[in-house]
């Protein structure tokens, strides 16, 4: 079977290489008229299917690897590091991306994967998919090449086969490891089709702005996909990490947040040159530098140039990343040059008080946010440069620079949707504004008894609650506005069927589901940041507990039941069993464990967390005190964590909704036919 | 306008303003200055949040830590004497010293320049956009306006 | 085994891609026609969009006359010029 694997990375490699090839080629012919011994549509058809077979060849590698693990082939070095004998079936699936080589064949895959839907959906238009097809390709080549030569998943020990492998790391076995990694994966690779399909547009100079409407399906599946990674992350972070946070700005989860970042940016400036005609360099920059940072944060954190927890990823394979990273800075820059006339805007901007202007600020401080990241992920590797000694930067930095930020970004996306195009009036930032402002006015003033007090921004170390006060202030005063738009749409809907508001809402939803889709994707966001601003009001408390002993943390008396250990063939494990009451009220009961595992002698906590929409009580089991045996117990009492979760299914959901076919197209499109019946079919429609 | 300014304004009002002002109790002092640094065992986690099982270094730092509270120096005083026994990177972020200004200077300033980069930008694009008549175009028939508005009505 | 899975693999990856197809999908330029339409459908959605914010009471009357004569305007020249496009093309068979 690893002989199959290999294999089939080759015939990958060679289908690509023969896509590229040929379809730059055909590409090349049919742009210039010159003609060869064979039709440039039939080299392009066969360069097309070269890349759809590639898929199959990559997924008959995937599956090999997999196989592999499923049935304990040892003889493979991959599997002998990454699994083990007693590992579950699932875990076993998961160590096809729990290592270097498995995720990038995992990447390879993924892209191929992308490529085989993109080549096999052509006819949505032939030439702009040859040419995405096309530079697809180039991207899959150097991933294959990766796999084939740098990195390679079927090497086979040296010496005997060992009679069971090292296991898979404890931390990630966890059920949310299984599906983080290809999420954020599939998040990643994707950029790489509207990355694709924008410079083929560049390159053939097509003419309008229909391939934005064509790629807005997987801009937006994309984004969907590295949202729900990098999330699953942060909820796998805080689950098993438990060190009672779910982001640590580490350079891996920076490298995450900085394509989301960039690629978030491109979602909304691109309506721009969708509505308007305007932006194009812009955008096409924003998409190149969005791949590009995909690229580069994997290069950051796989050369070892900055260092990271995430362990497996260093190595020489820093390298090739650069190469490539360079190949396609100079296409991008050469192509823009050369084409660059192609992007003349239509339209200028007619006011700074405009729908426009806050994509414009919108981008603005999106990218400043993403700046902001790559400066702190760099910043080490620079210091060392000058002053010749390393820093660390880390969550202080973070949380002085890039909050700030944050809150104003959260502002944006309050008084964006309620400008109008081109240009708003006074009289109607007066109308529009009034309501939501004086919401977040109240809001702000109701929440300071609570204790949420902004005048701790003086104090050492209070900026926290300072900008939970401006964010709860501003998000009240945004999710006011949101519900607005609802309610004043399903108004009119209301007004001409009679339905009632409820249904109203939905029937608006529908009619236009990119608009209210994002407003529900915005209120998600809007509950992710009122969760992360919990944060600053976040307690813990250590203690060593006897039986019947209980400390009190914020409401909660947390009292030790009892303690003991247990083992099993994959692991050893120490727990305590905790009762929590709330007053005299009982209210769960929490087991935090200590697990070691056989085959990796890792230790890993199992975290026990009670959950409300208030606050989470996070606890865990810190270790034993050496002289009694007692267990020692670590709580954390989070606020609002919950309430990032929540904004993500709402995000999903909204996303979701966007992604829906809008119901005002359909009925437009049959009005159109009623209205204009003996219209003829033209011509040219066909390739449409 | 002004909100504008004003909140572009205070990232770098924050960084400038980063004063130590009045002393906390003891317990919130460790606990700040405990998110201030790192673990240098090598987990890259913050000092205070170092979680992993038997680490040789974390509960060492931490008594060291409290003893120096204890003893009395202020917090920037404690995180010099820590940042020139284990080296600068056992800073969680680097201080307002030489060249780690730039570290936090930059991108606020960025953020700024970029700001009223926009601003002029979208000035010069005012002063140029031709201004597109506001009023209806005579040269459009009436027949053509109806056909129109009759596609477009909601 | 292996072999012949190997060997399975290369065989139908080669027969699949140079299988000799006769009908290709033609690679052609947009027309300007076709591109007029595609611009016409997004001058009439911002149109739309427009009618109904303005029904939902975001716009002040002013605002809406002025935005709708600009967006109007610009429909117009692009709908005329299909028009005439498409009088051009079909003249014959019409005739």
């Amino acid at each position: 079977m690893p002989a199959f694997g290999s294999f089939a990375l080759l015939v990958a490699l060679a289908l690509s290489g023969y896509n590229l090839l040929a379809g730059a080629v055909a590409l090349r012919q049919l742009a210039t008229g010159r003609r060869s011994w064979i039709s440039p549509e039939k080299l392009a058809e066969t360069a097309r299917r070269a890349g759809i077979a590639s898929f199959f060849a990559t997924a008959c590698a995937a599956f090999a690897l997999v196989w592999a693990a499923f049935t304990n082939d040892f003889s493979v070095a991959y599997i002998t590091e990454h699994s083990n004998r007693a590992l579950p079936a699932a875990y076993k699936f998961a160590a096809l991306w729990s290592g270097q080589e498995g995720s990038l064949l995992l990447w390879a895959f993924l892209l191929s994967a992308y490529g085989f839907v993109l080549r096999a959906r052509h006819k949505v238009d032939v030439k702009l998919t040859a040419y995405a097809s096309t530079i697809l390709a180039g991207i899959q080549v150097f991933f294959l090449l990766l796999v084939n030569v740098a990195a390679t998943p079927f090497s086979l020990v040296t010496g005997a086969v060992p009679p069971d492998g090292n296991g898979l790391n404890p931390l990630l076995q966890y059920p949310e490891m299984v599906i983080h990694p290809p999420m954020l994966y599939l998040g990643y690779v994707g950029f790489s089709v509207p990355f694709a399909f924008a410079l083929g547009a560049l390159m053939m100079r097509y003419p309008g702005e229909k391939w934005i409407h064509i790629t807005r399906r997987w801009t937006m599946v994309t984004w969907l996909f590295l949202t729900v990674g990098i999330f699953l992350g942060m909820h796998w972070a805080y689950s098993v990490l438990g060190w009672g946070g779910y982001w640590g700005w580490d350079p891996v989860e920076n490298a995450s947040l900085m394509p989301w970042l960039t690629g978030t940016a491109f979602l909304h400036s691109v309506m721009m040159q969708e509505k308007r005609g305007m932006m194009k360099s812009w955008n096409v920059w924003l998409i190149f530098s969005t791949f590009m940072l995909a690229i580069l944060g994997t290069l950051l954190t796989r050369s070892g140039l900055v260092s990271s927890v995430h362990a497996f990823a260093q190595s020489a394979i820093g390298t090739w990343f650069w190469v490539f990273l360079v190949i396609v800075l100079a296409v991008c820059l050469f192509t823009y040059i050369l084409q660059r006339d192609h992007l003349k805007t239509e339209h200028k901007l007619e006011s700074l008080v405009s729908r426009e202007s806050s994509f414009l600020f919108n981008n603005l401080v999106l990218l400043a946010a993403c700046f902001t990241v790559l400066w702190g992920t760099l910043f080490p590797v620079l210091s060392e440069y000058v002053q010749g000694n390393r820093v660390t930067v880390s969550a202080p930095f973070y949380n002085r620079v890039a909050v700030p930020i944050g809150v104003f970004l959260l502002f944006l996306t309050g008084i964006g949707p309620l400008l109008a195009w081109r240009s708003t009036s006074m009289r109607s930032i007066r109308k529009n504004f009034v309501l939501p402002a004086t919401v977040g006015l109240v809001v702000a003033i109701a929440i300071i008894p609570l204790g949420v007090h902004p005048w701790t921004i003086f104090t050492t170390d209070g900026q926290g609650a300072f900008y939970a006060w401006i964010t709860f202030a501003m998000a009240a005063a945004v999710l006011t506005a949101i519900s607005a738009e609802f309610f004043r749409g399903a108004r009119v809907i209301q007004g001409k069927s009679g339905q009632n508001l409820l249904m109203s809402m939905v029937e608006l939803t529908r009619r236009n589901t990119r608009r209210y889709g994002g407003y529900i994707v915005h209120f998600g966001i809007v509950l992710i940041f009122i969760g992360i601003s919990g944060q600053a009001f976040n307690q813990s408390h250590e203690q060593t507990m006897n039986y019947k002993q209980s400390f009190m943390l914020g409401p909660y008396r947390v009292e030790c039941l009892d303690y003991s250990q247990d083992s099993n063939p994959n692991y050893d494990t120490e727990f305590a069993l905790l009762n929590v009451y709330r007053g005299d009220h009982f209210v769960t009961k929490l087991a935090p464990e200590l697990r070691v595992y056989a085959a990796s002698q890792q230790p890993s906590t199992i975290v026990a967390n009670h959950s409300t929409l208030v606050a989470d009580l996070y606890v865990i089991y810190a270790g034993k005190d050496p002289a009694t045996g007692q267990p020692v117990i670590k709580a954390f009492l989070n606020p609002l964590v919950a309430w990032i979760w929540i904004g993500l299914i709402v995000t999903i959901f909204g996303t979701g909704i966007a992604l829906a076919p809008n119901l005002s197209a359909a009925i437009a499109a049959q009005r159109h036919r009623a209205a204009v019946p003996a219209e003829p079919v033209p011509a040219g429609r066909a390739g449409n | 306008m002004r909100q504008f300014m004003r909140l572009a304004l205070l990232p770098l009002l924050i960084v400038l303003g980063v004063v130590t002002l009045g002393s906390a109790d003891t317990e919130a002092r460790y606990n700040d200055l405990g998110h201030k640094m790192m673990c240098v065992c090598g987990c890259s986690q913050i000092l205070i949040e170092c979680n992993h099982v038997g680490c040789p270094d974390s509960d060492r730092m931490l008594a060291e830590l409290r003893s120096a509270i204890a003893g009395g120096g202020t917090n920037d005083a404690i995180l010099t004497a820590f940042q020139d026994k284990y080296g600068p990177t056992v800073l969680a972020a680097p201080m307002l010293t030489k060249f780690n200004i730039v570290a936090w200077v930059v991108p606020p300033a960025l953020l700024v320049l970029g700001l009223a980069g926009t601003f002029m930008l979208v000035k010069k694009w005012r002063l140029r956009a031709a201004t597109m008549p506001a009023v209806e175009d005579d040269a459009v028939s009436n027949e053509l306006r109806e056909r129109i508005r009759k596609e477009t009505e909601v | 085994m292996t072999t012949i899975a190997c060997g399975l693999l290369l065989i139908g990856a080669f027969l699949y891609v140079f299988w000799p197809e006769k009908n290709v999908e033609a690679q052609h330029q947009k027309t300007r026609l076709e591109f007029l339409r595609e611009r016409r459908e997004v001058l009439f959605d911002n149109l739309r969009d427009l009618n109904f914010e303005y029904r939902s009471g975001k716009y002040p009357e002013e605002d809406y006359a002025s935005q709708r004569a600009m967006l109007e305007n610009e429909a117009a020249e692009t709908v005329a010029e299909i028009d005439l496009l498409e009088s051009d093309a079909f003249a014959p068979q019409h005739g």
